[in-house]
């Protein structure tokens, strides 16, 4: 967690400090060259454990990706490989694992892990958060040990958490259009940013939307001042939604919604006319029906494998869904103007009130957390170190169960199911927190009737 | 006339082995308690593969010793042209065992190999491990194994969904072949460890579920001819493995699921699940309200 962001440091608006600048070793470019390292030196380290001991540092998902891989660079389809349960599009970008090196993926996701950095770096200084804070909020994704760990075993979230910035990046350079494809896309790739949709739809305002202008970006230094230099809507939220639902067929946002839907359309279409019914089930349908009595994070697997003998009614799943839906409706009701902010609420809450949750699942929002830190009042000592050590305790809590299950034979499914109510208790605890602490901070201004003289125009 | 001679001298040691043999772990049986198959002729790389390429679509023991009935050779390639009453070869499962802790283990067999007449044409030890409902075989783990060279050859047939718990899946049979040699015959033993992991099992008021192991079946083959596809390979049948050991059984008690937790859990889970959303619903709803009251104090 940052200390204290915005309320530790004197960022008066315009300010020369020379404390503002990190020291020269610890710049961004400095940062990005040490990580690039520290992500190839892994990758050669993993070729190595994985020839020489029995525990291999590769995922197992990166053998399936291979695997798929290779079926489908021998003109085979990739669905033949069990447990491939990805979009046709990662098996071909890993296509070159099999004539070039196995290890291009690995190459490949830490690379994309690298541009998620240089993403966070960009949204930042866009709005104009002071070079030492963009440095720490980088640090945390970069030096982020899980994060750089996950590229480096063959994980692929790494290229949908750059796919996401992209598109807030994209938004907040106005360019409509390639967000809207590029939304289209990941919700292809990955099914779950289309919890992103309301949110994104709300804020594509023709207030705030222009054609041929970049749109005002509230910056960092707005709400530092403490005095009402914005155009910030000051209504209530309900009156901001309503506005917002009141003009919802705008041009913008169904210029966004055709593009987006033809894209995610249009790579469905190809996708089952080369694979079929298979990639129907496999890529989309799997990850919208999941419910694994396995043991996982998620405080429904031990409800699930209780009734796993029995189907659910439909009932039931409504039920089982209504906490999920109301959370994340809450959430994009209270904060869809604060954009980012507002999906990186969702993203915690949409993962923790999963019927399935794996590790892999937390780089989506680690990815989010170093672009809302600069707005967060939560000072490291202690409420950060608080947070930080639940969060980390229920999980290591959650794994030392999962360990005498596991490893041990153990019938400990009634411990780990009350671990699991704990990390959820934990979850929500931090997520209570952050949106405590938060200085909400709309990412977009409104124009006055009259657009503001400092809006560049995009050439 | 000498080679007959040492034919009926080896027999003749063979038997006065048999009953003078102590071991407490000897669980093998020769091939003449197996419904009378004697040799095999299968077009496939794998006995198994022959087994699912037919209607057969799960594993089930009675109609595979049908299909193994169906399998044999026709008279003229019966490996031994000899007296019928002399056994070829034969073997002895020496010990067999579950190691390991948790949800993965590997079962572990030691296989004897008694040479009476040795057909240098069959190099191949095939043992079918034909598993019980509730435990699996990782196909990819096998084929780590098997570029490690520790099989010559392995892979795995039936039910291969590694994530079904048992009560949804199906049985499945690992083929491993092993390449032996006469200093197979002459050391003793071939071990083999086979890793296995356990499926989620059907709810059980005890906390546990018992999966006992059989034994496996097993053969010796000619070599696989990589390019004459059709090419008959001979395999000559010296055990078809019971479903329950004879001696003492091989079992693993896996956990499972309490019936008696279905009420509670699922209240528990579900209280726990809106609790928690009217959580972040009431903290969402108050930190709206209060940046509203900021702007509209600071305007």
């Amino acid at each position: 967690m940052s200390q204290g962001f915005s309320e530790d440091n004197d960022m008066s608006r315009g300010s020369e400090n020379t404390d503002d600048e990190p020291p020269k070793w610890l710049s961004f470019r400095s940062l990005l060259v040490f990580s690039m390292f520290l992500r190839v030196f892994l990758i050669v380290y993993g070729e190595w454990q994985d020839a020489n001991m029995e525990v291999r540092y590769t995922d197992v998902d990166y053998i399936v990706f291979s695997d798929a891989a290779s079926l489908m660079a021998s003109g085979e389809s990739p669905y033949k490989r069990t447990t491939y349960r990805y979009s046709p599009l990662l098996a071909l970008l890993l296509t070159p694992n099999s004539f070039f090196h196995r290890s291009f993926g690995k190459f490949l996701f830490s690379a994309s892990d690298l541009l998620v950095g240089w993403f966070i770096h960009t949204i930042l200084k866009e709005r104009k958060v002071p070079e030492k804070i963009c440095t720490y909020s980088v640090m945390v994704w970069l030096f982020n040990p899980f994060t750089f760990t996950i590229g480096t075993r063959g994980n692929c979230e790494p290229i949908v958490c750059a796919m996401v910035l992209w598109i807030i990046i994209s938004l907040m350079r106005g360019n409509l259009s390639q967000a809207a494809l590029w939304y289209g896309l990941v919700v292809h790739f990955r099914v779950y940013p289309i919890i992103y949709a309301l949110p994104i739809i709300l804020v594509l305002d023709s207030q705030v939307f222009r054609s041929g202008q970049k749109p005002p970006l509230e910056d960092w230094n707005t709400g530092q001042a403490k005095t009402p230099t914005s155009n910030t809507e000051k209504k209530t939220f309900l009156f901001s939604l309503f506005t917002a639902l009141k003009s919802l067929f705008s041009r913008e946002r169904i210029m966004f919604a055709l593009v987006s839907g033809g894209v995610f359309l249009a790579c469905n279409a190809v996708s089952f006319y080369f694979y079929g019914h298979e990639f129907l089930h496999e890529a989309l349908l799997y990850h919208l029906t999941r419910t694994d009595p396995r043991h996982n994070f998620s405080i429904y697997f031990y409800h699930i494998y209780l009734h796993y003998e029995r189907q659910f009614s439909a009932l039931e799943k409504l039920i089982s869904f209504l906490p999920q839906f109301t959370v994340q409706f809450a959430l994009v009701s209270c904060f869809w103007q604060d954009l980012v902010f507002c999906i990186f609420l969702q993203t915690v809450a949409f993962v923790a009130f999963n019927k399935v949750i794996t590790a892999q699942y937390f780089v989506w929002f680690y990815c989010l957390l170093p672009l809302i830190l600069p707005w967060s009042r939560m000072k490291l000592k202690w409420e950060g170190l608080l947070c930080i050590i639940l969060w980390i305790g229920a999980q290591t809590h959650w794994l030392l169960w999962g360990y005498m299950l596991e490893f041990k034979g153990l019938n400990v499914f009634l411990q780990l199911w009350v671990a699991g109510l704990l990390f959820l208790a934990a979850n929500t605890f931090v997520l209570v927190k952050i949106i405590q602490r938060h200085r909400f901070s709309p990412l977009f201004r409104r124009y006055e009737s009259s657009p503001p003289k400092h809006v560049k125009k995009l050439h | 006339m000498a080679t007959q001679l040492r034919r009926s001298l080896l027999t003749l040691i063979f038997i006065c082995w048999a009953i003078s043999s102590t071991s407490s772990d000897q669980v093998g049986t020769s091939y003449g308690d197996s419904d009378q198959i004697r040799s095999l002729c299968i077009s496939d790389r794998f006995i198994m593969e022959s087994y699912f390429t037919t209607t057969h679509t799960s594993l089930d023991d009675s109609e595979f010793r049908n299909f193994l009935l169906h399998q044999q050779c026709s008279s003229d390639k019966i490996p031994s042209e000899h007296d019928p009453n002399i056994v070829p070869a034969t073997s002895l499962i020496q010990h067999r065992n579950v190691t390991g802790e948790g949800s993965h283990r590997n079962l572990l067999t030691s296989i004897k190999l008694l040479p009476l007449y040795l057909e240098f044409q069959l190099q191949e030890l095939v043992i079918l491990e034909r598993l019980p409902l509730g435990v699996f075989a990782d196909p990819f783990e096998l084929q780590s194994i098997q570029q490690r060279r520790v099989f010559s050859d392995v892979s795995v047939f039936g039910d291969t969904n590694l994530e079904l718990p048992s009560f949804r899946s199906n049985r499945s049979v690992v083929e491993i072949h092993v390449e032996v040699s006469p200093r197979d015959y002459e050391n003793g033993e071939i071990s083999l460890k086979l890793p296995l992991h356990a499926r989620y099992q059907p709810l059980d008021d005890s906390g546990y579920s018992r999966v006992e192991f059989g034994e496996p079946d097993l053969f010796l083959c000619s070599s696989h001819v990589q390019n004459h596809q059709h090419e008959q390979r001979r395999c000559l049948v010296l055990s078809i493995g019971r479903s329950k050991t004879e001696t003492r059984s091989v079992f693993w008690d896996i956990p499972a699921g309490i019936r008696g937790h279905t009420e509670y859990v699922s209240a528990l889970t579900f209280a726990a699940a809106v609790l928690s959303a009217i959580s972040i619903l009431v903290a969402s709803v108050l930190s709206s309200k209060v940046e509203s009251c900021k702007n509209s104090k600071q305007s």
